[in-house]
């Protein structure tokens, strides 16, 4: 790495970036307490100001960290800690995604991609980032070009031909992490093969980085990962209060750091304050609603869009989404990560994140979640652009209405294409299926 | 000597011929599977593509629209039993679609008879190979268990080298096409007759039919078809109505399954082997790079000069790869065009004619 972009770095991100983002976060965190957002939602969380300062910076660097550090682009449930150890700056693609649609900016990006080819039955996630790839447009400014793809497939085979795709257009290397779907639980065999491309993974991953990875600082990294992880687990765990001091799409924002940051000290510190906050929030008896009259869950991807719209059309009803299998899945696994046995672990966390088991293991997740939160009704939310989430929505709604008694409802969205989505009748079908629960309770 | 493609026995036919013999049936859906084994148990295959034109009524009671149509098609004529009662389903990973067909067939039974799910390895090399030979083996417990057969490793291989001279055969077919005089219709009957004939029945078949010498004329414009499924198969008399020869394919369900044989004298491993030196498939996780490579070495073996992206709606596996790959055959000045088509419904006019302005242009 020569001295000109470290000097560029330092100077853009570590002298005037961070000052001016901590500035901005004071503001904020000043204007939040005179402001209220909506009538019948509480008042913001108080370390939001600090979310965005710390996800501003994580762009920030991404901006100036060309020639500085190695970069990588990796998929949301992807094995990252070998490359944390090792340095590299890392962006997710599907986060940025995320970030492209609630900034409005999806549908133009998705336009491009579209343009050059890419067909609109393909994910919406995809389209976005392609089209700030094909076009350099993107609301953080520009993305840094990848020295390396790392691609996990325990999420979708989406994700492989989207690494493909950049692989091609990059001609970069892509390391892909195969994990075997779990139809019926983890064999020898899926654990054994995921394992030994862990090992394989490491080693180029050295190739690229230029270094070898210190086991004793991976160590360290999946500690941090693993208490990222638990914290995690123990913020969304707040939501069984009653009333509960977050909704699902408190923990939609704020799951940007344990997607983005896992393996990171900023990450454990960022949790750490949050969960305080919603400590006292319950402890004063302070919901997230100003009347939480249902609560419910929410399954699959958030409809990024229209998250203001959702979180408030529900709120003036006093629905309160309280839990959700998505922001869940980042808080499940933490008992599986043995930082003494990094390969070992790595293979059994990665294999069993929810998009990896079956539509029965799912069902069994929302029907424990049921109990855990003293849920009234659940949105199943039918993904366009996500097939292996939304495939067998239809028996696992049926389930719950049936099984458990639970009113449920599907409701047709795509998480990144506002295209695909109908406000009115969206609404129409929350109303009616709100009133159903109104004569239920 | 059979007379092709009209002597052709029809899946019914086989069907009930296999059970009349005491012999047990296995749906199976897309794309890559281990014949070998299931032929071992006394299982004959009868593969699932859609089949087309049927209703989709039951799926759309399970699955959503966006699913794609082999899936829709495929589970409807299977839990509305047009397509038999099958001893055994199964439902190898091939994309996300088949994946959540395969898991809420086996979570929300739907079926009566067993169903089995199995992951197809992405990933290359020899952690791939050993871990699919692993998964062959577990299957193959599992066929002991549900049928009380217990072949021997002798069986096993013997098993797999039957599908490999039928494989050998079908590569024969596809490469030595244009001497046989068939009309591609024809021709594609035969070639598709390996979806659900035995492996000796169709080696017979391949055997006379590579000794005919009918070469017909060849004076269309040459060219590949490439997607999932040659359906529904009136495209091929379309195409040939059109003017259009059609040189070869890298259809997932015929040109991408010319399977070489294993090497390995362990039965699983060998299974693994030959599967997976198939030729490159999004299916299979395969680089875009490897697809353009194998896409410009069909063509220039063929003398094609384009080719036609047959695909079916709403397959985002070939979807991703098509504006690359048709970018990269461009640069080696190969034309192209890209059609998706809807096996639930039959094919629209529209298809004609941008076929139809398609081959005007090349010529």
């Amino acid at each position: 790495m020569s001295m000109g972009p470290a000097l560029r770095y330092h100077l853009n991100v570590t002298l005037l970036g961070r000052g001016f983002l901590r500035w901005q976060r004071l503001r904020m965190a000043s204007r939040l307490k005179k402001t209220r957002s909506h009538q019948h939602l509480a008042p913001p969380l108080a370390t939001w100001p600090r979310l965005k300062e710390i996800l501003s910076l994580h762009y920030l660097k991404g901006r100036y960290v060309s020639g500085h550090r190695k970069v990588a682009w990796v998929s949301s449930g992807a094995p990252v800690e070998p490359l944390v150890a090792l340095g590299f700056y890392l962006l997710y693609p599907e986060n940025h995604g995320a970030l492209c649609a609630i900034r409005r900016m999806s549908e133009e990006l998705m336009t491009v991609a579209e343009d050059a080819g890419y067909s609109r039955d393909l994910c919406s996630y995809v389209r976005t980032d392609l089209g700030s790839v094909l076009s350099g447009r993107s609301p953080a400014g520009n993305l840094p070009r990848p020295d390396l793809l790392l691609c996990c497939t325990n999420i979708c085979q989406t994700v492989l031909h989207w690494y493909r795709v950049l692989a091609h257009h990059f001609d970069v290397p892509l390391i892909l992490v195969d994990t075997p779907f779990l139809y019926r639980g983890a064999t020898p065999h899926a654990l054994a093969f995921v394992q030994r491309q862990m090992e394989d993974y490491v080693s180029e991953a050295e190739r690229v980085a230029g270094r070898r990875l210190s086991w004793a600082r991976l160590r360290r990294v999946l500690t941090l990962s693993r208490d990222a992880v638990e914290l995690w687990a123990r913020i969304l765990a707040q939501g069984r209060q009653r009333p509960s001091p977050l909704t699902a799409f408190d923990a939609f924002v704020h799951m940007g750091p344990i997607v983005e940051m896992r393996g990171q000290e900023i990450c454990v510190d960022y949790y750490q304050q949050l969960l305080a906050e919603l400590r006292q929030r319950v402890e004063n008896g302070v919901g997230a609603l100003e009347q939480e009259r249902f609560r419910l869950l929410w399954d699959n991807l958030p409809v990024w869009h229209r998250l203001r719209w959702f979180s408030e059309l529900l709120a003036a009803r006093g629905a309160a989404l309280v839990a959700s299998t998505y922001a869940n899945a980042w808080g499940e696994l933490a008992s599986l990560i043995d930082p003494q046995r990094p390969m070992e672990s790595a293979a059994r966390v990665y294999l069993h994140p929810i998009l990896n088991v079956g539509v029965g293991d799912k069902l069994r997740k929302m029907q424990g979640m049921v109990e855990e939160y003293s849920l009234d009704g659940a949105i199943l939310h039918s993904d366009r652009s996500c097939k292996p989430y939304s495939i067998g929505q239809v028996d696992q709604r049926n389930a719950l209405v049936r099984g458990l008694q639970v009113p449920s409802l599907l409701l047709e969205a795509d998480h990144n294409d506002p295209r695909s989505f109908s406000p009115e009748q969206a609404s129409g079908r929350l109303d009616a299926f709100l009133e159903m629960l109104e004569s239920h309770s | 000597m059979m007379t092709f493609p009209q002597e052709l026995p029809t899946r019914k036919q086989v069907m009930a011929r296999h059970r009349g013999n005491g012999g047990r049936i296995a749906l199976v859906f897309p794309v890559h599977y281990p014949r070998a084994l299931l032929r071992a148990f006394g299982f004959l295959p009868m593969e699932v593509w859609g089949p087309p034109g049927f209703s989709t009524a039951e799926a759309d009671a399970y699955i959503q629209v966006y699913a794609c149509s082999v899936v829709r098609c495929g589970f409807s004529a299977l839990v509305s039993g047009r397509l038999g009662s099958p001893d055994l389903v199964l439902v190898p990973h091939a994309c996300d679609s088949l994946q959540g067909l395969g898991s809420m067939l086996l979570d929300f039974p739907k079926v009566e008879c067993p169903v089995r799910p199995f992951y197809l390895p992405r990933a290359g090399g020899d952690a791939a190979r050993d871990y699919l030979a692993a998964e062959f083996q577990a299957i193959s417990r599992e066929l002991e268990e549900l049928t009380g057969l217990h072949p021997s490793g002798h069986d096993l291989l013997a098993s797999q080298k039957r599908e490999e001279e039928a494989d050998r055969l079908l590569a024969r077919l596809h490469r030595e096409r244009g001497r046989m005089g068939l009309p591609s219709l024809d021709l594609y009957r035969v070639l598709r007759s390996r979806e659900y004939l035995p492996a000796e029945s169709f080696t017979n078949m391949a055997r006379q039919l590579l000794h005919r010498h009918r070469p017909g004329t060849s004076a269309g414009i040459p060219l590949l078809l490439s997607g999932i499924v040659p359906e529904p198969m009136e495209i091929l008399s379309l195409l040939a109505d059109a003017g259009a020869d059609l040189r070869g394919d890298d259809y997932a369900c015929c040109g991408r399954r010319l399977y070489p044989p294993g090497s390995s004298a362990d039965p699983f491993r060998r299974m693994a082997e030959s599967l997976l030196a198939a030729p490159p498939d999004s299916l299979r996780g395969s680089s875009v790079q490897d697809r353009v490579r194998h896409l410009l070495q069909l063509s220039h073996g063929s003398g094609a000069k384009a080719v036609i992206f047959h695909g079916i709606k709403s397959c985002e596996p070939e979807l991703f790869y098509l504006p690359q790959i048709r970018a990269a055959l461009e640069s080696a000045g190969l034309a192209s065009m890209s059609l998706q088509v809807d096996l639930a419904v039959s094919l629209p006019g529209q298809v004609r004619t941008r076929i139809e302005a398609f081959l005007e242009a090349l010529s």
